[in-house]
């Protein structure tokens, strides 16, 4: 089975990788977008490094948002275990990812194991949701819907500025649908849990969400649960952080580690003809967008064909399918480690990358 | 390979060996002299003081908090520095690979990164394995665990509970165990805001005294080397001395370790009613042999605080500066991330001669050790000011000449002459942490220690001698020269490997179903998954 191809053609994986590696050694301003485990993203990094790349998520604009809260603002999260055993009100801010519905659908059909008295009369949770009337919630069980807290055409940020306001007694231009419902259960509530995601929310519907759960833990408690838009893209973020002190959005272009979410946001990058060289690592394939410029393309990808219009394209497995992983879990809130749930010879993304930067020249081993 | 390390100041108070003569390395060990033969390598020490790599057992080094330190700060640790050649990533600042640099620089060889919260012991182990140099250990959390406390509260058998604290130490690969304000982050998710060691977590009905001395208990008949750890309740607030007071009272003749009790040295007198109880709590540790501390001392700048003490960290989030935080409620423990600066005020101040009073007044060197809780009290970096500080009274004279009068006067720092001398330094900071730790291997300089070795070049500024070592040797391997970095390894996480109970395991498969929906192997993992060749190495249980 073919795994490796310079252009159209097929070759040798030890040869794509140095074409690779010399095409990242002549780039000017190499980019490169992830959408992988925790050990590809390691090896990204170093790479990244060793050849002063700019480095983002696949899809980047979300798994900003989501770390902008913490760089810019601070806030109250909870694991979603303990949402789980506690959480007695729930609210879903705005429309959550897919890959969240499951686990929100738990959430309706378990109850609380260390429940209040009360609460246990009713024996379920009340369920919230804040957003407008197209937003889609996830399907509960039992014909459960979530009571809708919405402002009429109002986005959700000034809908979460009206439930704040009107929390705290103030009148509001337009009142908040079902508010007394909500102020009812948050009054007899021990542990409201708001789910958020930086998907389909902004920086300030985020920002205001967290202004409200401030208020709340003045007297009572209360948190929010973050479920990442991308769990490739929350644990990029996280090994990230780690090794070079900031989330993604990244560069070495000044051959140190710099954090720019607008200058090294690498779509904008590609968009602005910036970028003349995009390393992409994403064991799905996506079809490339029509070329709108003469920038290279260096594909890792799940393929048995080239990826088209790459120069490079090179063969990797899926995390945690093809080879063992280390990935981040929305459902224990940490990284986890998955088995291969059908092992196959594809490599890792983490070893085509750290195969082509062994063909970078540098006086020192990869540090990871 | 033989390394002859020819002519320095022998510093090894553990074998009695104090003053000029030859220390030979053969490979990765401390070697007797060969009685004949030549060195294939001869390091000129003369002029150098030779003692065992550092170890510091309290310094928060990785894990879901400190990244999420990192995350809160991008603008405190940007780097300046251009890519190094020879260890990539060193100059990222705040990074795990500078984190190694820059304590092999300063001779230290071990770490113990004190607080992994067993749900996030993988991604600890993932920060810690990037983390180069050096070797490094953890402490797993417990007490303000759900399956703790429940077991507590139902009256589980000494010998269940023990099952579980084995169970959590192997599967997290931990070194030791501590906890961190017993049952107060369980209570603080039922709206609780303050917690002592008398005071009971609602929905458990178990005091925090409780957890401590069920937890001091078992880690005592796991043969788990390090003592409990222990994180007291009510930290940081005016008064506390009285709860460290109790919680030293409460070891009742069984080892037990209280984390920065600089922290905790705060009485209620003068007109602010906050000043030094250091002299009060240095006397209760002298005379209380089974109690050890370390210090948690407090240097001026900006740091922020990362504690998994929830309850501490939400009351202080309105003193962040700058101003935003992260609250997090864990499955266990969970945290809190406070940026703070240390202000040469009257606070400041006051906490800064605490931690020297506490220094210079416990007798014993074995029994106290030297942490700034990094990054807490300060960053790891003030190491060598800190070391100036306790071995020179001029310095501490002349740094308390720009500080507050009034946070002086409350305190008997300015009166006390002693300083610390070498062999003390060698104690506190190599051969006492590797007694603590269990660590037979290492802390001192005997024929078949680990050749983990630190030179330093006399010089009258001792910042800039313990700052920059001549010479470190990690495992024999030559790893800093002049006080920097020539090439890059990889440590070890020291674990315990107690074997876990079977019935345990049913009962924690069980359990996760149960309340999680998840199995148990979710939580767990292969030591594959941490991607290094090597990355543990095995530490005994007494027997
Ligand atoms: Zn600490």
């Amino acid at each position: 089975m073919a795994v490796a191809w310079i252009g159209n053609r097929e070759t040798l994986v030890e040869r794509a990788a140095a074409h690779a590696a010399a095409l990242l050694g002549s780039s000017r301003c190499p980019v490169f977008s992830l959408d992988t485990d925790i050990h590809g993203t390691r090896a990204a990094i170093a790479l990244a490094e060793r050849v002063g790349a700019a480095y983002d998520h696949a899809d980047g604009a979300a798994v900003s948002r989501e770390a902008a809260l913490f760089t810019d603002k601070g806030a109250m999260t909870v694991a979603p275990g303990e949402t789980r055993r506690r959480a007695d009100v729930v609210v879903i801010v705005g429309e959550l990812p897919q890959i969240h519905h499951q686990f929100v659908g738990e959430l309706a059909e378990t109850v609380p194991d260390l429940s209040a008295p009360d609460l246990s009369a009713k024996n379920q949770r009340e369920i919230f949701l804040v957003g407008s009337n197209e937003t889609s919630a996830p399907r509960l069980s039992n014909g459960r819907t979530a009571t809708l807290l919405s402002c009429g055409e109002a986005g959700l940020g000034a809908t979460l500025a009206a439930l704040r306001a009107q929390w705290r007694g103030r009148q509001t231009s337009q009142p908040v649908s079902n508010f007394d419902d909500f102020a009812k259960a948050l009054e007899a509530a021990h542990f409201p849990v708001f789910l958020f995601s930086g998907d389909a929310t902004d920086g300030l519907a985020l920002e205001m969400l967290q202004g409200l759960i401030t208020d709340l833990n003045r007297k009572s408690r209360a948190s929010g649960l973050h479920l990442p838009a991308s769990e490739n893209g929350w644990g990029s973020a996280l090994a990230s952080t780690w090794m070079t002190g900031f989330p993604l959005r990244t560069g070495f272009a000044r051959g140190f580690p710099e954090f720019d979410p607008w200058r090294y946001d690498v779509a904008r990058m590609i968009a602005a003809g910036e970028a003349d060289l995009h390393l992409r690592i994403s064991s799905s394939i996506v079809q490339p967008k029509k070329k709108r410029n003469r920038m290279a393309l260096i594909a890792l990808a799940k393929t048995h064909e080239p990826v088209a219009g790459a120069a490079v394209t090179i063969a990797i497995g899926e995390a945690g399918v093809d080879h063992q992983a280390v990935v981040y879990s929305s459902r224990t809130g940490s990284l986890r480690s998955v088995d291969a749930r059908a092992a196959s010879e594809l490599p890792s993304a983490a070893t085509v990358v750290r195969l082509v930067a062994s063909h970078v020249s540098a006086e020192a081993a990869l540090p990871c | 390979m033989l390394t002859k390390i020819a002519g320095g100041d022998i510093i090894d108070p553990v074998n009695g060996r104090l003053g000029k003569g030859d220390l030979w390395i053969s490979d990765d060990k401390i070697a007797a002299a060969p009685a004949a033969g030549a060195a294939d390598r001869t390091i000129d020490a003369d002029g150098c003081i030779v003692m065992a790599g550092a170890i510091d057992i309290h310094s928060h080094i990785g894990g879901g908090n400190v990244n999420t330190a990192r995350l809160l700060l991008p603008e405190q640790h940007a780097a300046h520095q251009a890519r190094p050649a020879t260890t990539p990533l060193s100059n990222a600042g705040w990074s795990t690979f500078q984190t190694g640099c820059l304590y092999a620089k300063m001779g230290f060889t071990t770490v113990v990164e004190p607080a992994m919260s067993p749900g996030a012991a993988l991604h600890t182990h993932l920060e810690l394995a990037d983390i180069p140099i050096i070797d490094k250990a953890t402490l797993a959390i417990l007490g303000n665990d759900d399956f703790l406390l429940s077991m507590i509260r139902d009256d589980a058998s000494s010998t269940m509970i023990e099952d579980y604290v084995a169970w959590t130490v192997a599967s997290t690969r931990a070194l030791g165990v501590k906890v961190i304000n017993a049952g107060a982050a369980a209570a603080f998710k039922e709206n609780v805001r303050t917690f002592s060691l008398d005071d009971v977590v609602p929905s458990y009905g178990v005091s925090s005294r409780k957890i401590v001395k069920t937890l001091q208990a078992a880690v005592g008949s796991l043969g788990v080397p390090h003592p409990l750890h222990v994180h007291c309740n009510n930290l940081g607030s005016p008064g506390s001395a009285d709860t460290a007071a109790a919680t030293i009272a409460a070891a009742e003749g069984l080892p037990l370790h209280l984390a920065h009790l600089q922290f905790y040295g705060y009485g209620t007198e003068g007109k602010r009613r906050f000043s030094s109880a250091a002299a009060r709590l240095a006397e209760l540790v002298n005379a209380t042999p089974e109690v050890t501390i370390d210090i948690g001392q407090v240097m001026f700048g900006q740091t922020v605080t990362i504690s998994s003490d929830v309850m501490r960290q939400f009351s202080a989030r309105g003193s962040a500066q700058p101003k935003k935080s992260v609250i997090h409620d864990g499955d266990g423990n969970g945290g809190g991330i406070v940026p703070y600066r240390y202000g040469k005020d009257f606070y400041g101040t006051m906490q800064w001669a605490i931690g020297l009073e506490l220094f210079l007044l416990i007798d014993d060197p074995w029994r106290v050790f030297f942490t700034t809780d990094h990054p807490n009290g300060a960053p790891f970096t003030a190491y060598p000011a800190l070391f100036e500080l306790l071995m020179s009274r001029e310095a501490r004279t002349e740094m308390i000449a720009g500080l507050s009068p009034s946070a002086m006067a409350l305190s008997t720092l300015a009166a006390i002459d002693r300083e610390y001398t070498f062999e003390e330094i060698a104690i506190m900071t190599r051969a006492a942490p590797a007694r603590l730790l269990g660590l037979t291997d290492r802390g001192h300089l005997g024929a078949g220690a680990t050749a983990d070795i630190a030179v330093y070049r006399r010089d009258d500024n001792i910042a800039n001698m313990l700052g920059q070592a001549a010479y470190v040797f990690k495992d024999g391997d030559l790893v800093v020269q002049d006080g920097e970095i020539t090439h890059y390894r990889w440590g070890k996480a020291l674990r315990l490997n107690p074997s876990p109970d079977k019935a345990m395991l049913r009962r924690l498969e069980d359990y996760h179903q149960q309340r999680y929906g998840l199995s148990l192997d979710w939580f767990d993992f292969p030591d594959s998954a941490v991607a290094r060749e090597q990355p543990f190495g095995e530490v005994a249980c007494r027997t």
